[in-house]
Protein backbone atom coordinates (compact mmCIF):
# COMPACT_ATOMS: atom_id res chain seq x y z
CA UNK A 1 0.00 0.00 0.00
CA UNK A 2 1.62 3.19 -1.02
CA UNK A 3 1.23 5.95 1.70
CA UNK A 4 -0.89 8.54 -0.12
CA UNK A 5 -3.67 7.62 2.39
CA UNK A 6 -1.47 7.91 5.25
CA UNK A 7 -1.38 11.80 3.87
CA UNK A 8 -4.70 12.04 3.22
CA UNK A 9 -5.93 11.10 6.23
CA UNK A 10 -3.35 13.28 7.92
CA UNK A 11 -4.18 16.88 6.22
CA UNK A 12 -8.24 16.04 6.13
CA UNK A 13 -10.03 18.55 7.47
CA UNK A 14 -13.69 16.40 7.96
CA UNK A 15 -14.68 15.73 11.20
CA UNK A 16 -15.16 12.43 9.70
CA UNK A 17 -14.42 10.15 7.06
CA UNK A 18 -14.63 6.65 6.05
CA UNK A 19 -11.69 4.65 4.62
CA UNK A 20 -12.53 1.59 2.79
CA UNK A 21 -10.08 -1.47 2.60
CA UNK A 22 -10.23 -4.25 0.10
CA UNK A 23 -9.72 -7.10 2.63
CA UNK A 24 -10.15 -9.77 0.37
CA UNK A 25 -10.98 -11.17 -3.21
CA UNK A 26 -11.83 -14.27 -5.01
CA UNK A 27 -12.22 -14.51 -8.76
CA UNK A 28 -10.54 -12.51 -11.08
CA UNK A 29 -10.91 -8.81 -9.56
CA UNK A 30 -8.01 -6.82 -10.89
CA UNK A 31 -7.87 -4.86 -7.80
CA UNK A 32 -4.61 -6.00 -5.00
CA UNK A 33 -5.63 -6.68 -1.38
CA UNK A 34 -5.40 -3.59 0.84
CA UNK A 35 -6.32 -1.19 -2.17
CA UNK A 36 -8.32 1.68 -0.43
CA UNK A 37 -10.78 4.62 -0.84
CA UNK A 38 -11.95 7.49 1.54
CA UNK A 39 -14.95 9.22 1.63
CA UNK A 40 -16.62 12.07 3.16
CA UNK A 41 -20.01 12.92 4.02
CA UNK A 42 -22.36 13.17 1.29
CA UNK A 43 -20.14 10.66 -0.74
CA UNK A 44 -17.66 13.04 -1.06
CA UNK A 45 -14.36 11.22 -2.29
CA UNK A 46 -11.07 12.09 -0.29
CA UNK A 47 -7.46 12.12 -2.08
CA UNK A 48 -6.94 10.46 -5.33
CA UNK A 49 -7.37 6.69 -4.66
CA UNK A 50 -10.38 4.73 -4.92
CA UNK A 51 -11.36 0.51 -5.10
CA UNK A 52 -12.90 1.26 -8.16
CA UNK A 53 -16.03 0.02 -10.49
CA UNK A 54 -18.90 -1.54 -8.29
CA UNK A 55 -17.32 -1.81 -4.86
CA UNK A 56 -17.03 2.76 -4.96
CA UNK A 57 -20.53 3.01 -5.30
CA UNK A 58 -21.50 0.85 -2.53
CA UNK A 59 -19.09 2.13 -0.27
CA UNK A 60 -20.28 5.56 -0.50
CA UNK A 61 -23.83 4.49 -0.38
CA UNK A 62 -23.08 2.83 3.14
CA UNK A 63 -20.58 5.33 3.63
CA UNK A 64 -22.98 8.19 5.08
CA UNK A 65 -24.73 5.86 7.42
CA UNK A 66 -20.85 4.75 8.97
CA UNK A 67 -20.63 8.64 9.34
CA UNK A 68 -23.41 9.13 11.23
CA UNK A 69 -23.54 5.97 13.39
CA UNK A 70 -19.59 5.65 13.48
CA UNK A 71 -18.10 2.02 13.96
CA UNK A 72 -17.19 -0.44 11.28
CA UNK A 73 -18.70 -2.70 9.11
CA UNK A 74 -17.27 -5.55 6.68
CA UNK A 75 -19.32 -5.44 3.00
CA UNK A 76 -19.28 -8.57 1.12
CA UNK A 77 -19.59 -7.61 -2.55
CA UNK A 78 -20.38 -9.93 -5.76
CA UNK A 79 -18.78 -8.91 -8.72
CA UNK A 80 -20.84 -11.26 -10.63
CA UNK A 81 -23.60 -9.47 -12.73
CA UNK A 82 -26.16 -11.62 -14.73
CA UNK A 83 -26.18 -8.78 -18.12
CA UNK A 84 -22.14 -8.50 -17.20
CA UNK A 85 -21.91 -11.99 -17.44
CA UNK A 86 -23.85 -12.47 -21.09
CA UNK A 87 -21.41 -9.88 -22.35
CA UNK A 88 -18.81 -11.38 -20.85
CA UNK A 89 -17.91 -8.21 -19.37
CA UNK A 90 -17.67 -8.94 -15.13
CA UNK A 91 -14.67 -9.54 -13.49
CA UNK A 92 -16.23 -12.00 -11.41
CA UNK A 93 -15.66 -12.87 -8.13
CA UNK A 94 -16.40 -11.63 -4.94
CA UNK A 95 -14.66 -9.20 -2.15
CA UNK A 96 -14.74 -8.20 1.14
CA UNK A 97 -14.10 -4.19 1.84
CA UNK A 98 -14.12 -3.23 5.41
CA UNK A 99 -15.37 0.58 6.42
CA UNK A 100 -14.78 2.19 9.03
CA UNK A 101 -15.50 5.59 10.43
CA UNK A 102 -11.84 7.41 11.24
CA UNK A 103 -11.63 11.13 12.98
CA UNK A 104 -8.59 12.59 11.42
CA UNK A 105 -7.88 15.29 13.96
CA UNK A 106 -8.64 12.63 16.98
CA UNK A 107 -4.85 11.57 18.16
CA UNK A 108 -6.66 8.34 20.00
CA UNK A 109 -7.94 7.64 17.16
CA UNK A 110 -6.97 3.69 16.85
CA UNK A 111 -6.10 4.32 13.05
CA UNK A 112 -4.96 7.38 13.41
CA UNK A 113 -2.79 6.72 16.16
CA UNK A 114 -1.51 3.46 13.58
CA UNK A 115 -1.12 5.77 10.96
CA UNK A 116 1.31 7.99 12.97
CA UNK A 117 3.54 4.83 13.80
CA UNK A 118 3.15 3.71 10.53
CA UNK A 119 4.54 7.72 9.16
CA UNK A 120 7.25 6.94 11.34
CA UNK A 121 8.64 3.83 10.25
CA UNK A 122 7.82 5.13 6.49
CA UNK A 123 10.15 8.16 7.24
CA UNK A 124 12.70 5.98 8.45
CA UNK A 125 13.07 3.56 5.77
CA UNK A 126 11.33 1.20 7.78
CA UNK A 127 7.92 -0.73 6.72
CA UNK A 128 5.24 -1.65 8.66
CA UNK A 129 2.03 -3.79 9.18
CA UNK A 130 -1.21 -2.62 10.85
CA UNK A 131 -3.29 -5.56 12.17
CA UNK A 132 -6.77 -4.62 12.77
CA UNK A 133 -10.13 -6.52 13.89
CA UNK A 134 -12.40 -6.97 10.82
CA UNK A 135 -14.97 -7.43 13.65
CA UNK A 136 -15.52 -6.07 17.05
CA UNK A 137 -14.26 -2.88 18.36
CA UNK A 138 -12.62 -0.87 16.55
CA UNK A 139 -8.32 -1.13 17.45
CA UNK A 140 -5.08 -1.46 15.81
CA UNK A 141 -1.55 -2.64 15.94
CA UNK A 142 1.55 -1.70 14.27
CA UNK A 143 4.36 -3.48 13.85
CA UNK A 144 7.43 -2.08 11.96
CA UNK A 145 10.56 -3.64 10.45
CA UNK A 146 12.58 -2.56 13.59
CA UNK A 147 10.02 -4.95 15.54
CA UNK A 148 8.90 -2.14 17.09
CA UNK A 149 5.39 -2.33 18.42
CA UNK A 150 2.80 0.40 18.88
CA UNK A 151 -1.02 0.35 19.36
CA UNK A 152 -2.75 -2.98 20.81
CA UNK A 153 -5.86 -4.91 20.00
CA UNK A 154 -7.00 -5.21 23.13
CA UNK A 155 -5.86 -8.35 24.55
CA UNK A 156 -1.79 -9.60 24.81
CA UNK A 157 -2.87 -12.54 23.87
CA UNK A 158 -4.49 -11.50 20.55
CA UNK A 159 -1.48 -8.90 20.68
CA UNK A 160 1.02 -11.98 20.60
CA UNK A 161 -0.89 -13.87 17.97
CA UNK A 162 -1.09 -10.99 15.76
CA UNK A 163 2.76 -9.96 16.06
CA UNK A 164 3.64 -12.81 14.99
CA UNK A 165 1.48 -12.87 11.93
CA UNK A 166 2.17 -9.15 11.00
CA UNK A 167 5.92 -10.23 10.75
CA UNK A 168 5.06 -12.82 7.88
CA UNK A 169 3.22 -9.97 6.62
CA UNK A 170 5.84 -7.59 6.27
CA UNK A 171 7.26 -9.75 3.69
CA UNK A 172 4.61 -11.10 1.95
CA UNK A 173 2.00 -8.30 1.77
CA UNK A 174 -1.00 -7.68 2.83
CA UNK A 175 -4.03 -10.14 3.72
CA UNK A 176 -6.96 -10.94 6.03
CA UNK A 177 -6.56 -13.90 8.18
CA UNK A 178 -8.01 -15.71 11.33
CA UNK A 179 -5.46 -15.99 14.41
CA UNK A 180 -6.18 -18.33 17.13
CA UNK A 181 -6.29 -17.29 21.35
CA UNK A 182 -7.05 -18.75 24.19
CA UNK A 183 -10.15 -16.66 23.86
CA UNK A 184 -11.11 -17.79 20.46
CA UNK A 185 -10.28 -17.57 16.97
CA UNK A 186 -10.18 -13.93 15.11
CA UNK A 187 -10.31 -12.60 12.07
CA UNK A 188 -7.86 -9.80 11.34
CA UNK A 189 -6.68 -7.44 8.67
CA UNK A 190 -2.62 -7.39 8.21
CA UNK A 191 -2.26 -3.75 6.10
CA UNK A 192 1.45 -3.77 4.83
CA UNK A 193 3.18 0.13 4.02
CA UNK A 194 6.23 0.07 2.69
CA UNK A 195 8.72 2.80 1.84
CA UNK A 196 8.64 3.53 -2.10
CA UNK A 197 10.53 1.83 -4.46
CA UNK A 198 13.71 3.98 -5.09
CA UNK A 199 14.76 4.09 -8.72
CA UNK A 200 18.55 5.04 -8.88
CA UNK A 201 18.74 5.82 -12.71
CA UNK A 202 23.15 5.60 -13.84
CA UNK A 203 23.18 7.81 -16.84
CA UNK A 204 21.55 11.33 -17.32
CA UNK A 205 20.48 10.80 -21.06
CA UNK A 206 16.94 10.81 -22.69
CA UNK A 207 15.64 7.28 -21.07
CA UNK A 208 16.43 8.66 -17.82
CA UNK A 209 13.89 11.64 -19.13
CA UNK A 210 11.33 9.38 -19.29
CA UNK A 211 12.25 7.45 -16.59
CA UNK A 212 11.74 10.19 -13.72
CA UNK A 213 8.83 11.44 -15.37
CA UNK A 214 6.94 7.61 -15.31
CA UNK A 215 8.30 6.48 -11.95
CA UNK A 216 6.81 9.39 -10.13
CA UNK A 217 3.25 8.50 -11.45
CA UNK A 218 4.15 4.97 -10.01
CA UNK A 219 5.00 6.94 -6.52
CA UNK A 220 8.74 6.00 -7.06
CA UNK A 221 11.71 7.92 -5.84
CA UNK A 222 14.18 8.98 -8.63
CA UNK A 223 17.32 9.56 -7.94
CA UNK A 224 19.82 10.56 -11.05
CA UNK A 225 23.22 9.87 -11.49
CA UNK A 226 25.95 10.94 -13.95
CA UNK A 227 29.34 12.11 -13.77
CA UNK A 228 28.69 15.60 -16.15
CA UNK A 229 26.83 18.41 -14.90
CA UNK A 230 25.90 19.24 -17.86
CA UNK A 231 23.78 16.49 -18.03
CA UNK A 232 22.47 16.43 -14.37
CA UNK A 233 20.49 19.45 -14.09
CA UNK A 234 17.42 20.14 -12.89
CA UNK A 235 16.41 21.64 -16.16
CA UNK A 236 16.44 18.38 -17.47
CA UNK A 237 15.04 16.22 -14.99
CA UNK A 238 12.06 18.46 -13.40
CA UNK A 239 10.76 15.65 -12.16
CA UNK A 240 13.71 13.78 -10.31
CA UNK A 241 13.63 13.01 -6.34
CA UNK A 242 16.57 13.58 -6.46
CA UNK A 243 20.41 14.79 -8.88
CA UNK A 244 23.65 13.89 -7.84
CA UNK A 245 26.61 14.67 -9.90
CA UNK A 246 29.63 13.03 -9.23
CA UNK A 247 31.09 9.57 -9.46
CA UNK A 248 28.85 7.23 -10.42
CA UNK A 249 30.20 4.48 -8.75
CA UNK A 250 30.63 6.04 -5.14
CA UNK A 251 27.36 7.74 -5.28
CA UNK A 252 25.48 4.49 -5.57
CA UNK A 253 27.71 3.15 -3.07
CA UNK A 254 26.69 5.53 -0.92
CA UNK A 255 22.76 5.15 -1.14
CA UNK A 256 21.75 2.61 1.31
CA UNK A 257 21.18 -0.98 -0.24
CA UNK A 258 17.62 -2.42 0.15
CA UNK A 259 15.33 -4.78 -1.89
CA UNK A 260 12.97 -2.29 -2.44
CA UNK A 261 15.87 -0.10 -4.45
CA UNK A 262 16.23 -0.26 -7.97
CA UNK A 263 18.75 0.19 -10.30
CA UNK A 264 18.78 0.62 -13.87
CA UNK A 265 22.31 1.48 -16.08
CA UNK A 266 21.31 3.72 -19.00
CA UNK A 267 24.73 5.55 -19.79
CA UNK A 268 25.53 2.62 -22.17
CA UNK A 269 28.91 3.88 -21.22
CA UNK A 270 31.44 0.88 -19.52
CA UNK A 271 32.89 3.48 -18.02
CA UNK A 272 29.80 3.59 -15.71
CA UNK A 273 28.19 0.59 -15.92
CA UNK A 274 31.87 -1.67 -14.70
CA UNK A 275 32.65 0.44 -11.83
CA UNK A 276 28.74 0.49 -11.16
CA UNK A 277 27.80 -2.80 -10.99
CA UNK A 278 30.89 -3.87 -9.04
CA UNK A 279 29.65 -1.88 -6.37
CA UNK A 280 25.79 -3.89 -6.98
CA UNK A 281 26.45 -6.85 -7.39
CA UNK A 282 27.08 -8.06 -4.08
CA UNK A 283 24.57 -5.51 -2.47
CA UNK A 284 21.15 -7.01 -1.71
CA UNK A 285 19.17 -4.26 -3.63
CA UNK A 286 16.16 -5.67 -5.96
CA UNK A 287 17.05 -4.79 -9.28
CA UNK A 288 19.63 -4.37 -11.61
CA UNK A 289 19.53 -3.18 -15.27
CA UNK A 290 21.35 -2.73 -17.93
CA UNK A 291 21.16 -0.96 -21.23
CA UNK A 292 22.28 -2.84 -24.11
CA UNK A 293 22.30 -5.34 -26.74
CA UNK A 294 22.79 -9.03 -25.54
CA UNK A 295 26.26 -9.05 -26.72
CA UNK A 296 27.18 -6.34 -25.31
CA UNK A 297 25.67 -7.62 -21.95
CA UNK A 298 27.64 -10.78 -21.96
CA UNK A 299 30.74 -8.59 -22.71
CA UNK A 300 29.98 -6.73 -19.61
CA UNK A 301 29.41 -9.83 -17.79
CA UNK A 302 32.65 -11.00 -18.61
CA UNK A 303 34.54 -8.37 -17.52
CA UNK A 304 33.25 -8.73 -14.38
CA UNK A 305 33.46 -12.63 -14.18
CA UNK A 306 37.14 -12.28 -15.06
CA UNK A 307 37.55 -9.93 -11.99
CA UNK A 308 35.95 -12.70 -9.30
CA UNK A 309 32.02 -12.26 -10.14
CA UNK A 310 30.01 -15.63 -9.86
CA UNK A 311 27.71 -16.83 -12.07
CA UNK A 312 24.96 -16.41 -9.66
CA UNK A 313 26.01 -12.53 -8.67
CA UNK A 314 26.19 -11.79 -12.61
CA UNK A 315 22.81 -13.36 -13.17
CA UNK A 316 20.84 -10.82 -11.07
CA UNK A 317 21.92 -7.98 -14.05
CA UNK A 318 18.71 -7.92 -15.95
CA UNK A 319 20.11 -7.25 -19.58
CA UNK A 320 18.65 -6.66 -22.16
CA UNK A 321 16.83 -4.47 -19.75
CA UNK A 322 13.08 -3.82 -19.77
CA UNK A 323 10.01 -6.15 -20.68
CA UNK A 324 9.80 -6.97 -24.48
CA UNK A 325 6.92 -4.59 -25.71
CA UNK A 326 8.54 -3.93 -29.33
CA UNK A 327 9.29 -0.26 -28.38
CA UNK A 328 12.32 1.82 -30.07
CA UNK A 329 11.96 5.18 -28.25
CA UNK A 330 13.39 6.33 -25.41
CA UNK A 331 9.98 6.98 -23.73
CA UNK A 332 9.36 3.24 -24.81
CA UNK A 333 12.14 2.12 -23.56
CA UNK A 334 11.72 3.57 -19.99
CA UNK A 335 8.71 2.12 -20.11
CA UNK A 336 9.74 -1.23 -20.66
CA UNK A 337 12.19 -1.14 -17.85
CA UNK A 338 9.55 0.19 -15.21
CA UNK A 339 7.13 -2.44 -16.53
CA UNK A 340 10.06 -5.11 -15.53
CA UNK A 341 10.95 -3.48 -12.51
CA UNK A 342 7.01 -3.76 -11.21
CA UNK A 343 6.99 -7.28 -12.54
CA UNK A 344 10.37 -8.13 -10.56
CA UNK A 345 9.15 -6.69 -7.29
CA UNK A 346 5.34 -7.81 -7.60
CA UNK A 347 6.74 -11.77 -8.15
CA UNK A 348 6.08 -12.50 -11.52
CA UNK A 349 8.92 -12.50 -12.98
CA UNK A 350 12.44 -13.38 -11.50
CA UNK B 1 47.42 -5.68 -31.39
CA UNK B 2 49.64 -2.60 -31.45
CA UNK B 3 52.10 -1.75 -28.24
CA UNK B 4 49.74 1.01 -27.48
CA UNK B 5 46.28 -1.27 -27.48
CA UNK B 6 47.95 -3.87 -25.65
CA UNK B 7 49.26 -1.83 -22.72
CA UNK B 8 45.71 0.00 -22.92
CA UNK B 9 44.01 -3.31 -22.42
CA UNK B 10 46.68 -4.61 -19.90
CA UNK B 11 46.30 -1.80 -17.27
CA UNK B 12 42.03 -1.64 -17.89
CA UNK B 13 42.25 -4.87 -17.18
CA UNK B 14 44.60 -5.16 -14.29
CA UNK B 15 44.47 -1.65 -13.22
CA UNK B 16 47.40 -1.47 -10.77
CA UNK B 17 46.85 0.95 -7.17
CA UNK B 18 43.09 1.13 -7.94
CA UNK B 19 41.82 1.58 -4.62
CA UNK B 20 40.89 4.20 -1.96
CA UNK B 21 44.18 4.95 0.02
CA UNK B 22 42.64 6.01 3.42
CA UNK B 23 45.77 7.33 4.69
CA UNK B 24 46.13 10.12 1.98
CA UNK B 25 47.54 13.50 2.52
CA UNK B 26 46.78 14.65 -0.60
CA UNK B 27 43.94 14.12 -2.71
CA UNK B 28 42.73 15.81 -5.87
CA UNK B 29 39.42 14.39 -8.12
CA UNK B 30 39.43 15.36 -11.86
CA UNK B 31 36.59 15.37 -14.15
CA UNK B 32 36.02 15.87 -18.21
CA UNK B 33 33.08 17.73 -18.71
CA UNK B 34 32.71 16.27 -22.24
CA UNK B 35 32.82 12.65 -21.70
CA UNK B 36 32.19 12.17 -18.14
CA UNK B 37 35.30 10.64 -17.28
CA UNK B 38 35.77 11.08 -13.34
CA UNK B 39 39.37 10.16 -11.66
CA UNK B 40 40.64 10.22 -7.85
CA UNK B 41 44.62 10.58 -6.78
CA UNK B 42 45.15 10.08 -3.82
CA UNK B 43 48.64 10.19 -2.25
CA UNK B 44 50.94 9.72 0.91
CA UNK B 45 53.45 12.18 1.08
CA UNK B 46 56.24 11.63 2.88
CA UNK B 47 59.32 13.99 3.82
CA UNK B 48 58.78 14.91 -0.09
CA UNK B 49 58.60 11.59 -1.10
CA UNK B 50 55.56 10.04 -2.56
CA UNK B 51 55.34 6.73 -0.44
CA UNK B 52 52.37 5.53 -1.74
CA UNK B 53 50.03 6.56 -4.83
CA UNK B 54 46.30 5.27 -5.49
CA UNK B 55 43.68 6.04 -8.02
CA UNK B 56 39.81 5.11 -8.47
CA UNK B 57 37.96 6.37 -11.83
CA UNK B 58 34.79 5.55 -13.16
CA UNK B 59 36.44 6.29 -16.83
CA UNK B 60 36.98 4.65 -20.22
CA UNK B 61 40.26 1.87 -20.47
CA UNK B 62 42.66 4.99 -21.63
CA UNK B 63 42.18 7.05 -18.51
CA UNK B 64 41.92 3.91 -16.31
CA UNK B 65 45.36 2.65 -18.33
CA UNK B 66 46.91 5.95 -17.53
CA UNK B 67 45.78 6.49 -14.10
CA UNK B 68 47.70 3.10 -13.73
CA UNK B 69 50.52 3.70 -15.57
CA UNK B 70 51.23 7.19 -13.45
CA UNK B 71 50.58 5.24 -9.92
CA UNK B 72 52.59 2.96 -10.58
CA UNK B 73 55.64 5.59 -12.00
CA UNK B 74 54.97 7.86 -9.41
CA UNK B 75 55.43 5.80 -6.14
CA UNK B 76 58.62 6.45 -4.32
CA UNK B 77 59.49 10.00 -6.75
CA UNK B 78 60.17 12.93 -5.55
CA UNK B 79 57.36 15.53 -5.55
CA UNK B 80 59.32 17.32 -7.55
CA UNK B 81 59.87 14.96 -9.90
CA UNK B 82 56.68 13.64 -10.33
CA UNK B 83 55.15 17.30 -10.88
CA UNK B 84 57.89 17.32 -13.84
CA UNK B 85 55.75 14.27 -15.58
CA UNK B 86 54.33 15.56 -18.77
CA UNK B 87 52.30 14.30 -21.82
CA UNK B 88 54.90 13.07 -23.67
CA UNK B 89 56.41 10.94 -20.79
CA UNK B 90 52.53 9.41 -20.76
CA UNK B 91 52.65 8.78 -24.80
CA UNK B 92 55.73 6.95 -24.27
CA UNK B 93 54.24 4.61 -21.22
CA UNK B 94 51.31 4.46 -23.71
CA UNK B 95 53.31 2.90 -26.63
CA UNK B 96 51.91 5.84 -28.64
CA UNK B 97 49.49 8.43 -28.70
CA UNK B 98 46.03 8.42 -28.11
CA UNK B 99 44.12 8.35 -31.01
CA UNK B 100 42.65 12.09 -31.95
CA UNK B 101 40.50 13.63 -29.59
CA UNK B 102 41.34 11.06 -27.22
CA UNK B 103 44.63 12.84 -25.64
CA UNK B 104 42.23 14.28 -22.66
CA UNK B 105 41.62 10.82 -21.56
CA UNK B 106 45.18 10.38 -21.01
CA UNK B 107 45.99 13.69 -19.73
CA UNK B 108 43.53 14.17 -17.09
CA UNK B 109 44.95 11.81 -14.38
CA UNK B 110 48.49 13.88 -15.00
CA UNK B 111 46.41 16.90 -13.92
CA UNK B 112 44.90 15.50 -11.46
CA UNK B 113 48.34 14.40 -10.49
CA UNK B 114 49.43 17.40 -10.40
CA UNK B 115 46.89 18.91 -8.36
CA UNK B 116 46.99 16.48 -5.90
CA UNK B 117 50.21 17.39 -5.32
CA UNK B 118 49.94 20.71 -4.90
CA UNK B 119 47.07 20.50 -2.40
CA UNK B 120 47.99 21.63 1.23
CA UNK B 121 48.71 18.78 2.98
CA UNK B 122 45.73 18.45 6.77
CA UNK B 123 47.05 19.96 9.98
CA UNK B 124 47.75 17.34 12.04
CA UNK B 125 45.44 16.98 14.79
CA UNK B 126 46.59 18.62 17.72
Amino acid sequence: MSDSVLESITHSDEPHLVQATLVSATGSTSKKVGAKMLVGASGKLLGGVTIGGCVDAQVVEAGDDLIARGGRRLLGISLDDDEAWEIGLTCGGTVEVAIERVAPSDAADPLVAAYAAVRAALDADRAAVVATPLDGARAALVLDERGDVSGSLGDPALDAAAKAMAADVLTRGSRADTVATPAGARRLFFDRFAPPTTLVIVGAGQIAMSLTAFARELDMHTIVVDGRERYATPERFPHAGAIRVGMPSEIVAGIRPAPRVAVVLVAHDYKYDVPVLRQLLRAPVGYIGLLGSKKRGAAVRQLLRDEGFSDDELARIHTPIGLEIGGKSPPEVALSILAEIVAVRSGTRA
Amino acid sequence: MTAYRAIVLEHFRRPRNRAPLPEANRSADGANPLCGDRVRIQLRVEAGTIADARFTADACALCVAAASLLTERVRGMRVADADAIDAAWMSRSLGGDPPPGRARCATLPLDTLRHALHTLEPASPS
